[in-house]
Order: structure tokens, then C-alpha cells, then sequence
């Protein structure tokens, strides 16, 4: 028998007020910790006390407060995040990865209000080396600059308003034409009118347009999304929600950033007739938590619509009421994966889950969900503005419509440009990338994503679309990083390793354990330290974690590692020794 | 019902059932770790993967509902070495110790490596990651370095015992089960039940009062049903040297399964305490049938002189015919003195229904009082 005396504390008086104003329901959790994060008071204590105020078990809140990287329970100054992604590892080229390297630089640069921390790819790709200053990105920047930084200087943000030679611009269209902040200027340039001609019409023939218009989502799978749409509009349960995945934090990806920070009110346009057409009453943006600037200027556009009548209740008088809310993540690749972010929009640890039932049948709140990215939203004004047929008639390539692609690595001119699908490696970087940089010669590129297929020239010549992976190139989510001769593949591996073994949620064990001992072999490998029999393990550890991960991440980590193994495994064989 | 083929044999089952629902129906082996009948399956640990005809990956059986047509290969080449390698990274990451392990003999683990002659790599043991019986908790025996993050121990708390004391913290390879907000297993809310223990198939979570007591093959298991209340539940007493050294549960138990509670699991140690009652006790006086002692242990002779009565105010043991005819007795003499409401009967949580009904009996018709009570009601 206990001899303490039980006694009922209420919630400590500022979490219960900080949890009221973020809605008091689990889905609050994350900005909850956020808040409290921000004022160094990110203990078990209070952690436990907003628990309590949240009405969840501790240990939920106390598991997201460790899952999300931008979250600490230790006590930090300014937080100034430096990027060691693959991008800017190549950029700034130090031979052990520079991990410790380059975080020890910039701490000896900065003054002593600012705790610096490694972060996994800032999505500023075009902006190499980069880093994030508190919550505003900055690029390119080095340790050399670090007191310009620390006084407000964010480096030179790359210019997308003119078109490259060869572009064909849909969506970035009105890059630098239209102000991204005004509302007016956007109606101006004949946005929302996609959605104008849609309210006109009924939902089902919207769908039927968006179906026909054949067009593929654009995350990397290339699921149709009109198909997508119809599962959602053809389930009877209601609400049904749109949830937008902004949480772009693969390695070499940063199109939806551009496209958000552009013109937002295309991608608000896309989400609201996505809306329309499944019968949805609700959207939410998930957006990566680095993005903050990205987030307001989304915010500030979601006011500015709902003033104008384009979103809220009976919009334009058509009947059709629908809100779009925006949401932070904080810091997780893996909620890029739709159930995983579903999970961290909930306010639970962002882990996938268990699939069959897919979002379309049970999402978002166990409710009919369609999930898609960004610039899947982006294309579809377009579609409906100017027909499926336009769409089709865009380019002659089998693949309909167009796509953002981004170019980066040993190129002249890395970067971001739209084009229709069926380019090949040799015209990206010949014809939209500038050629490779003078006096380098192409060695491999990684192509996708992160979790791209890494090739060699063999393959520049295929023509790149979301079935091209079949012979041995990605298309993904459209990034291609492309390496002259003096980048190591086995170096390169490792980089993307270790982005994965960082990332990986740790819920099952072939991508826990994988991506952990996959990076030690190939530390060692890199660093000179070798051993017999590495090759093969990589090989039987990727083939471990593509036949039995839990979810997306786990099953694709092996698709550069296989393919750089095919393509150099010479280099790799050499490096065992 | 639904048509498939598992390793070639054809089979019919009921739409709605996961693989390994159906491979247990047909007496099909396939492994599980993290499955446990009594929880939702997560699908974390890849053991129970399976080859399907078409598709992509391997599926986790306990999770992956059936499909007319589809055709499974439990046993294939491919699966069976995911599943050993798979094996391998879990015993990497564990340590080495089975020979001075206390649930060696019971772990699951040890089972499985066992059974895919699956051994801890060369690059595996990378040392002590945790303290090593970190939690304070006085029945519950935390060692995290054997931890193979399957979470029965958190499906348990949460969905048996409901008080979600266990959760996931960290991700990747740093992640870890830790009680609460990273605090001790009793600040967050932990009652003690010890379902987590029972659950853990490893020797992660153990029993700290039999710890290093014995193994599996050395204890027999002798199921009882619980003395401490009326509900009834079932469990296992270990014993070893004709001494019982704990309590574990027996899932066949038809009232309780798995689930115990604090004093079902933990409070058995009265059983070998030397103060213990077993057969009953009488005072001496009355069962020589002298005269009440006075309180102060003297006894007033006839000639009026106090005396001090050597042994007369003991407890002496007795047969229960004896000590129940001397006790029937003096309720009748007071009943016949003080009438049948002098008296009062009090009756037990510890009783069965049954026994608290005739407790009520006894006071209402053979002593004729209605002061009976029973001590839930306080």
C-alpha cells in the first residue's frame, strides 16, 4: 500500500492555454511541442503536462517530441541548421562527408547565440550550400559568410523568370509575372478561372475531365490522379478530405517550394477543384517544417482567397463550401510517405501504416482521403481551364502534359524548368542544363530522387518517364544530380545512406537495422577501410530491404544502391581492399 | 468463401481473414515475433513475410488480408533467407548473452534463431546501449539492450491493460521503448500489472523477483486459479524444488488469458513466508476447555489468587472439525445471550460468488441477523 497521498494537479495553467489556442485535440500535438521547443521548455515535465492537456497518453507526445528532428529536449540558442544533403555535400566536396566538418565550421564562425545543427536535405538544392537561419533559408552560403548570415544577409535566391531555351511552361508560367502576395494580380493573370469554369459544371464531369486528361501524379509513382479522385468521389461516407503533400524533403527535390513560393494561389486553385470534384469539404497542406516562408506566404493567400469568396462557404454562390488549412511538419522525410504523413496530421508519430485500407477508403481521420502533391494540384487549373485535350496536345511524347524537372550537380546552369515528359539524360543536361561544367566529364547520374536509380552513360539516351525505371531510369519526382569524374560512387552511396539510415522511422527491422549497417559498411568503404565481402553484403542487405521493408522508404532505399552496384562495381570492388 | 493456394495445396477460406489466420487453421508454419493473438497486428518485425504470386514485395502474413486467387509460398527459397537475414539484424543489435539469460529456454527469439540456424554477425554485439535494469519499477526488470522492438509490450499496456505506460521514442536505429515522457515506468501511470512482462518475448521485460532464479526446463508449471479475489483468473506457479518461485500467465486461461493483475502476478509470497497460516489456530484455554484468561495473561484461581497460567493464552494448532465446532458453539451462546443482532458478518472480495451467497445464509438463516456486508462496498 502506497503511503503517498494521490492529489489532482490541474494542467499547468500555460500548456493548457497553449493547447486551447492549437485546438486541444491530439492533431494539436505537434505545434503544441513546437511552441514549447521554441521557449527551451521542451521537457518530460511539460511534455507530460500537455499530454495531459491534449488528452493522450504521455507517451505519444514524448515519442513525436524525439521523432521530429526539429524538435530537442535539449536546450538550444538560435538554431541555425546546416544542410548535408547530397547537393551541398558535392558543392562544398570535403572527403569524409563533412558532416562534423562543416557544423564544427560554422559553430566557430558564429557567434555564441546560436547552436548549429546538421540537418538532412533543406530542399534548397538550387541554392547549394545552404543553410537555414531560425526558420528563413538561406543559399548559397559557407562558414565564411556566417556573420553576414547571423546579420540578416540569406545569399542570392536563384531567378526562374525567364525561361531556358526548350522550356515549355505551364505551371511557372507566371513565375515573375504575377506577385505572389497580391491576390488581384493572380486573378489578373486569369487564375481561379480553372475553377470558375469548374463551379459551371458538375463534379462528376469535372472528374471525367481531369480522367481523361490522363494526367499522372507527380510525387513519383505516377498514380492517375483522376482515378484517385474517383475512389475518393465514389466512396459514400462523408466528410472526405484533400490533403496536400508539401513535405518535399527528398534529397534533389525542391519543385514544390518553387511552385508554392511562386504562385500560390495556382496550387489553393488546384486543391480547391480537387475539392469540387471528390465532394471533400476540407483540405489541409502538409507542409515540411523548413519551409516555413513557403507555409506564411500560403496562409497569406489562403486570407486573401477567402476574402475574395474563392474558398469558405458557397463559393462564388455555387453551393460548394471548402476550407484548406495549412500544417507543419517538423523535420521527418518519411512523412512524405502518404499514410506516414496522414499519421503526423493526426498528431502521432509520423509512421507509416498498414495498407490495404488505402487514404481514397480510410485517410485522413479514418475518413475518404485523396492525397497528392503539389504539382499534381498545379496542373490541374490548367486542365480544366483550358481542356484535357490541350493538355494531351501539349507534347507528342506518350506521357501527357508537362513536368518540372530540376538539373543539378556538375552542370552549367543546375535549376529548375518545365518540359513535357520523354527527355533523356543526354538532352537535360546538354540542352536544358547548359552541358556539363568545363574542363568535367559525365561519370553517373543519380535520377529521381534520392532514392533514384544512379546510372551511367550507358543510359543517356532513354527517354525518362514514370515507366522508364523498367530499363533501368527513374523519372521519380523529376531531379537529376549529375556527377563528372571526380565524385566517387562509393563516397556518393554513402551520402544517400546516410540520409536513409537518418531518416528511417525505425518501425520495422530491415530498414532499421539495413540502413544503419548498410552506411557502416559504406563508411568504411569510403574512407579507405574496406573489407572482403562488403560488396556482397551491400547487395543481400538491399535486396533484404527491398523484398521485406514495411512501407515505401525501406523498399526503395536499394534502388540506387542496386544500381550503383551494377554500374560500377568495379569502383566498389576496388574499394574493399 | 474464398479460394487460394498455399505452397501449391489448394484452400477455402472465410473473405476477411489475414494469411497467417488461414496457415494456422491448416496447421501451416509460419513464423511470428512481433504477432501475438491477443493484440492488433502491427506488421513490424518482417518474421511472418510470404511470397504472393504477382506481387512486388514480400507480405507480412499476420497482416495482409486473402484474395480470391491468390497463391502463397510460405516456405520459398527468398523467404526463408529474409527471414533468417532479417533474424540476424535483430541478434546484431542483441546482445550475446542467452548463456546467463534468464528467459533463455522461453525467448522466442532464441526459438526463431534456433529454428533458421540464425546467428548474430561478426559486426553484431556493439555493447551496452542501456542500462541494464534501468527502471526502478520493484517487480518489473528493464534491460532495453535485449529489446527487439517488436512493441508487444506496448500493444499490451495499451490495449489490455489500457494504460499506455509503454510508448516508441527516437526513430531509425536509435529508437527505443521507454515508459511515459522518458521518465520511470511508475510516474507514468504504470500499475504494476506486468502484462508488458508477460508479452516481451525476450528478455527485455522479466520478473525481478524470480530474476536469476530459474529457467524454463528447470521449473515445473502448476496451474491454480488465483486466491486473491472472486473473478477467477488462471495462471501458471513456477516451481522449483517444490518451492514456488512465481506466477506466470497461461494464455488457455479461460477467465483472465494473458491478463493479471499486481497481486495475481507479483503477490505470491506469502505462499513460503514461515508466518503463514495453513491449518487453523485455537487458543489453548478453549481447547482445554479452562476458563477465559484474563487480558493481561494472569487467570483468577477459585480461591480468588491471580495466577500466571503458562500456555494457556497460546495459539495452538488444531484440526478444522475441532476448531470449527468450538467457533459454532460460541455463536450460539452468543446469540443465545445477546440475541442474533449482536452479531455482524463481514465477507470478502477474496470469496467467490458463491461463498459470499452463503455467507449470506449463514447470517440470515442459521444465525437469523441481516447484518452482513461485504467489503467492495466500503
Amino acid at each position: 500500500m502506497t503511503n503517498k497521498k494521490i492529489v489532482y494537479k490541474p494542467v499547468d495553467h500555460e500548456i493548457a492555454e497553449l493547447a486551447h489556442h492549437h485546438g486541444g485535440t491530439q492533431e494539436a500535438t505537434l505545434e503544441v511541442l513546437k511552441d514549447l521547443g521554441a521557449k527551451n521548455k521542451l521537457n518530460p515535465v511539460t511534455i507530460t503536462e500537455a499530454a495531459r492537456a491534449l488528452h493522450i497518453p504521455a507517451h505519444e507526445a514524448y515519442g513525436m517530441a524525439t521523432f521530429y528532428s526539429m524538435l530537442s529536449l535539449e536546450e538550444r540558442k538560435k538554431v541555425l541548421r546546416v544542410c548535408d544533403g547530397p547537393v551541398c555535400w558535392l558543392k562544398r566536396a570535403t572527403a569524409d562527408g563533412g558532416r562534423q566538418t562543416v557544423v564544427d565550421e560554422w559553430s566557430s564562425m558564429v557567434n555564441g547565440q546560436w547552436s548549429v545543427e546538421r540537418s538532412s536535405c533543406l530542399g534548397l538544392c538550387d541554392r547549394a550550400p545552404a543553410v537555414l537561419v531560425e526558420d528563413e533559408q538561406a543559399g548559397p552560403v559557407s562558414p565564411k559568410d556566417a556573420k553576414k548570415v547571423c546579420e540578416g544577409w540569406r545569399g542570392v535566391p536563384t531567378e526562374y523568370s525567364k525561361p531556358r531555351k526548350g522550356e515549355v511552361r505551364v505551371m511557372t508560367s507566371l513565375i515573375g509575372k504575377v506577385d505572389p502576395d497580391e491576390i488581384d494580380s493572380a486573378l489578373e493573370h486569369g487564375l481561379y478561372d480553372g475553377l470558375k469554369k469548374a463551379l459551371q459544371s458538375d463534379p462528376t464531369t469535372v472528374l471525367a475531365e481531369v480522367e481523361s486528361s490522363g494526367l499522372q501524379g507527380r510525387g513519383g509513382a505516377g498514380f492517375p490522379v483522376g482515378r484517385k479522385w474517383r475512389f475518393v468521389a465514389s466512396e459514400k461516407r462523408t466528410p472526405r478530405y484533400i490533403v496536400c503533400n508539401a513535405d518535399e524533403s527528398e534529397p534533389l527535390i525542391f519543385k514544390d517550394r518553387v511552385l508554392m513560393e511562386t504562385n500560390p494561389h495556382q496550387l489553393l486553385e488546384g486543391i480547391v477543384i480537387a475539392g469540387y470534384a471528390c465532394g471533400a469539404s476540407e483540405a489541409w497542406i502538409y507542409i515540411r517544417g523548413e519551409y516555413e516562408h513557403q507555409a506564411r506566404r500560403l496562409e497569406r493567400a489562403i486570407d486573401q482567397a477567402k476574402a475574395k469568396n474563392l474558398l469558405g462557404k458557397n463559393i462564388l454562390g455555387s453551393g460548394f463550401s471548402f476550407d484548406i488549412h495549412v500544417h507543419r511538419g517538423a523535420g521527418a522525410y518519411i512523412c512524405g510517405e502518404e499514410t506516414a504523413l496522414l499519421e503526423s496530421l493526426e498528431g502521432k508519430r509520423g509512421e507509416p501504416r498498414l495498407r490495404p485500407p488505402y487514404p481514397p477508403t480510410s485517410g485522413f481521420r479514418g475518413q475518404p482521403t485523396a492525397v497528392n502533391n503539389v504539382e499534381s494540384f498545379c496542373a490541374v487549373p490548367h486542365i480544366l481551364k483550358n481542356g484535357a485535350e490541350w493538355w494531351k496536345s501539349i507534347s507528342t511524347y506518350s506521357v501527357p502534359g508537362t513536368k518540372m524537372y530540376m538539373v543539378l550537380g556538375h552542370v552549367n546552369h543546375p535549376g529548375l524548368f518545365e518540359a513535357p515528359f520523354g527527355l533523356t539524360l543526354r538532352q537535360i543536361i546538354d540542352d536544358f542544363g547548359g552541358g556539363m561544367i568545363k574542363g568535367s566529364k559525365f561519370k553517373f547520374a543519380l535520377c529521381g530522387g534520392a532514392a533514384g536509380t544512379i546510372v551511367d552513360e550507358k543510359l543517356l539516351d532513354i527517354p525518362i518517364d514514370f515507366a522508364s525505371s523498367q530499363k533501368g531510369i527513374s523519372l521519380g519526382a523529376g531531379s537529376f544530380l549529375v556527377c563528372d569524374e571526380s565524385v566517387s560512387p562509393v563516397a556518393f552511396l554513402r551520402e544517400l545512406l546516410h540520409f536513409f539510415a537518418v531518416e528511417s522511422c525505425g518501425k520495422c527491422t530491415p530498414c532499421r537495422v539495413g540502413t544503419w549497417r548498410s552506411l557502416e559498411i559504406l563508411n568504411r568503404m569510403a574512407s579507405g577501410k574496406g573489407q572482403q565481402g562488403d560488396v556482397e553484403e551491400l547487395t543481400t542487405l538491399a535486396s533484404l530491404m527491398h523484398d521485406s521493408s514495411f512501407c515505401g522508404l525501406g523498399q526503395s532505399v536499394p534502388i540506387p544502391m542496386k544500381s550503383v552496384l551494377t554500374h560500377f562495381e568495379a569502383e566498389f570492388k576496388k574499394a574493399e581492399n | 468463401m474464398i479460394n487460394l493456394k498455399i505452397n501449391g495445396q489448394p484452400i477455402q477460406a472465410e473473405p476477411g481473414k489475414t494469411i497467417l489466420q488461414v496457415t494456422k487453421e491448416h496447421g501451416i508454419h509460419v513464423p511470428t515475433l512481433c504477432y501475438h493473438k491477443d493484440l492488433n497486428p502491427t506488421g513490424n518485425c518482417r518474421m511472418c513475410v510470404v511470397e504472393v504470386k504477382g506481387g512486388r514485395f514480400l507480405s507480412a502474413a499476420c497482416v495482409t488480408p486473402i484474395w480470391e486467387g491468390m497463391e502463397i509460398q510460405t516456405q520459398s527459397e527468398k523467404v526463408t533467407k529474409d527471414r533468417k537475414l532479417t533474424l540476424e539484424l535483430m541478434l546484431a543489435n542483441h546482445p550475446q548473452d542467452c548463456i546467463t539469460c534468464d528467459v533463455s529456454g522461453e525467448c522466442e527469439l532464441q526459438d526463431l534463431a534456433y529454428e533458421y540456424k540464425a546467428a548474430a554477425p561478426a559486426w553484431g554485439s556493439k555493447g551496452t546501449r542501456y542500462p541494464v535494469d534501468s527502471d526502478p519499477n520493484p517487480f518489473i526488470r528493464v534491460d532495453m539492450n535485449r529489446c527487439i522492438l517488436c512493441r508487444r509490450c506496448v500493444s499490451a499496456c495499451a490495449e489490455i491493460q489500457v494504460r499506455d505506460v509503454w510508448g516508441v521514442a527516437k526513430r531509425g536505429f536509435d529508437e527505443v521503448i521507454v515508459p511515459g515522457a522518458g521518465t520511470t515506468m511508475l510516474e507514468a501511470r504504470c500499475e504494476s500489472c506486468g502484462q508488458c512482462v508477460a508479452y516481451c518475448p525476450t528478455g527485455a521485460l522479466s520478473n525481478k523477483m524470480n530474476y536469476g532464479k530459474a529457467r524454463a526446463h528447470q521449473m515445473t508449471k502448476v496451474t491454480t486459479t488465483c486466491s486473491y479475489c472472486g473473478v477467477g483468473c488462471q495462471f501458471d506457479l513456477l516451481v522449483k524444488n517444490e518451492k514456488v518461485i512465481g506466477v506466470q500467465s497461461n494464455p488457455n486461461a479461460p477467465v483472465n488469458g494473458m491478463a493479471l493483475c499486481v497481486k495475481g502476478r507479483y503477490g505470491y509470497d506469502y505462499i513460503h513466508h514461515p508466518e503463514r497460516l495453513k491449518k487453523p489456530k485455537v487458543r489453548r484455554y478453549l481447547l482445554e476447555g479452562k476458563k477465559k484468561p484474563r487480558d493481561d495473561g494472569q487467570w483468577t484461581m477459585d480461591n480468588g489468587q491471580s495466577s500466571t497460567v503458562n500456555g494457556l493464552w497460546d495459539w495452538v494448532e488444531t484440526e478444522w472439525d475441532v476448531a470449527l465446532e468450538i467457533t459454532a458453539k460460541k455463536f450460539a451462546q452468543i446469540r443465545n445471550d445477546f440475541g442474533a443482532d449482536s452479531m455482524g458478518f463481514l465477507t470478502s472480495a477474496k470469496c467467490t460468488n458463491e461463498e459470499n451467497y452463503l455467507m449470506n445464509k449463514l447470517a440470515r438463516q442459521v444465525v437469523g441477523t441481516n447484518n452482513i456486508d461485504h467489503c467492495a462496498r466500503l
